[in-house]
């Protein structure tokens, strides 16, 4: 475990270009871990979404919980580190229904998905890795010097999602 | 930011009191065993720091939620460490491991939320209804946030009700959150006459 664990709680967002940062989302349910990444860079954001639509209510204290407010944020954030919008990777994760019955809001986690899902089409920025839907609980930690994307379930351990650059380097 | 006064907090405290007083004698009655229940906590605290609030967010939690409709809408959710889920199924004769065990706990959870629930509209004199339970076991911040994203699109701050249930002699313990949404807040202060 990192001492430079930076935590992604409900609702927030961190990007760094820090080597030796960990960005982290602990037990994603219904909400969506969003994960852009520069990779040529080592540049990355961690976004914590929790709801799809602002509808109009981008006003309020923290606007960041909804997915259309939260990417463009994250883009700016990106790019006023150095990355660039045409080299960024986007990964997600969580987006589950954690109750197996429909409940008010629980079905919140597919929407969730979708609408991040467009927001991201529309900025032309492809999905490269998920690990989204199902009913499980997700971890994510996302190496910024490297890339790599891990997530853990409940009672498991953490499977590499998208594999981080410069290991080979390290082997040689 | 909502803010609650302390008068408020106070008041709704003594709600979740009397809810999870009426709850744990639904409880003892099930299991045949007294069950105590803590001072409940009140707090409104911003969604980023209720997670956290409820627990450490990777531990592995039973949690059985019921939604509420009706004049408020909102979500009541009891949270049980599993070992402790498991001994409350063997109290109603039930394996853990048996095809029975999720329905007895749901069971647990329907009759402790709903006389939780029925306390709450006999106090507030409102009309609300338990939605049936729903059970899952997985890491507490899943569940957890889960639960306060049906009441994000309303507000940034998560008014939360803890109680603590324990069964004696065994050491099991239930935790009960009462998560209303931003409308059921107003509406509980309003029959309270402290809006």
């Amino acid at each position: 475990m990192s001492a430079l664990e930076t935590m992604v709680r409900m609702g927030e967002l961190a990007v760094s270009s820090e080597p030796g940062h960990v960005l982290v989302s602990l037990g994603l349910g219904s909400c969506i871990g969003l994960g852009l990444i520069d990779r040529r860079m080592s540049i990355a954001g961690l976004a914590h979404i929790v709801l799809p639509e602002s509808q109009g209510q981008a006003a309020k204290d923290n606007p960041r919980k909804f997915a259309d407010v939260a990417v463009p944020e994250m883009l700016t954030a990106l790019e006023e580190l150095g990355a660039r919008k045409v080299r960024l990777e986007a990964v997600l994760v969580g987006g589950a229904s954690m109750f197996a019955v429909p409940s008010a809001g629980l079905e919140v986690g597919q929407r969730n998905e979708a609408a991040v899902r467009e927001l991201l089409e529309a900025q032309r920025i492809p999905v490269v890795a998920a690990a989204t839907g199902g009913s499980r609980g997700r971890t994510v930690r996302i190496d910024v010097a490297s890339s790599a994307v891990t997530v853990r379930e409940a009672g498991g351990k953490d499977e590499e999602l998208l594999a981080g650059s410069g290991v080979l380097e390290v082997v040689a | 930011m909502t803010h609650y006064t302390e008068l408020q907090l106070d008041a709704l405290r003594e709600l979740a009191n009397i809810g999870s007083g009426t709850a744990s004698t639904a409880l003892s009655g099930m299991l045949g065993r007294s069950v105590d229940i803590s001072v409940p906590k009140a707090q409104a605290l911003p969604f980023a720091e209720a997670v956290e609030a409820a627990g450490d967010p990777e531990t592995e939690i039973t949690g059985i939620v019921l939604g509420i409709t009706g004049d408020m809408e909102g979500t009541v959710l009891l949270l049980v460490p599993p070992a402790d889920a498991d001994a409350m199924c063997r109290m109603l004769g039930v394996e853990p491991d048996d095809e029975f065990a999720l329905s007895a706990l749901g069971e647990i959870g329907n009759i402790v939320g709903t006389s939780y629930i029925n306390a709450l509209a006999g106090m507030t004199g409102i009309e609300i209804e338990p939605t049936p339970p729903a059970t899952a076991t997985d890491f507490l911040g899943a569940i957890v946030e889960s639960v306060l994203a049906g009441a994000a699109a309303s507000s940034d701050v998560a008014l939360m009700l803890d109680s603590n249930l324990v069964v004696e002699g065994d050491d099991c313990a239930i935790s009960f959150l009462l998560v209303p949404d931003q409308g059921g807040v107003q509406l509980l202060l309003e029959r309270l006459g402290l809006s």
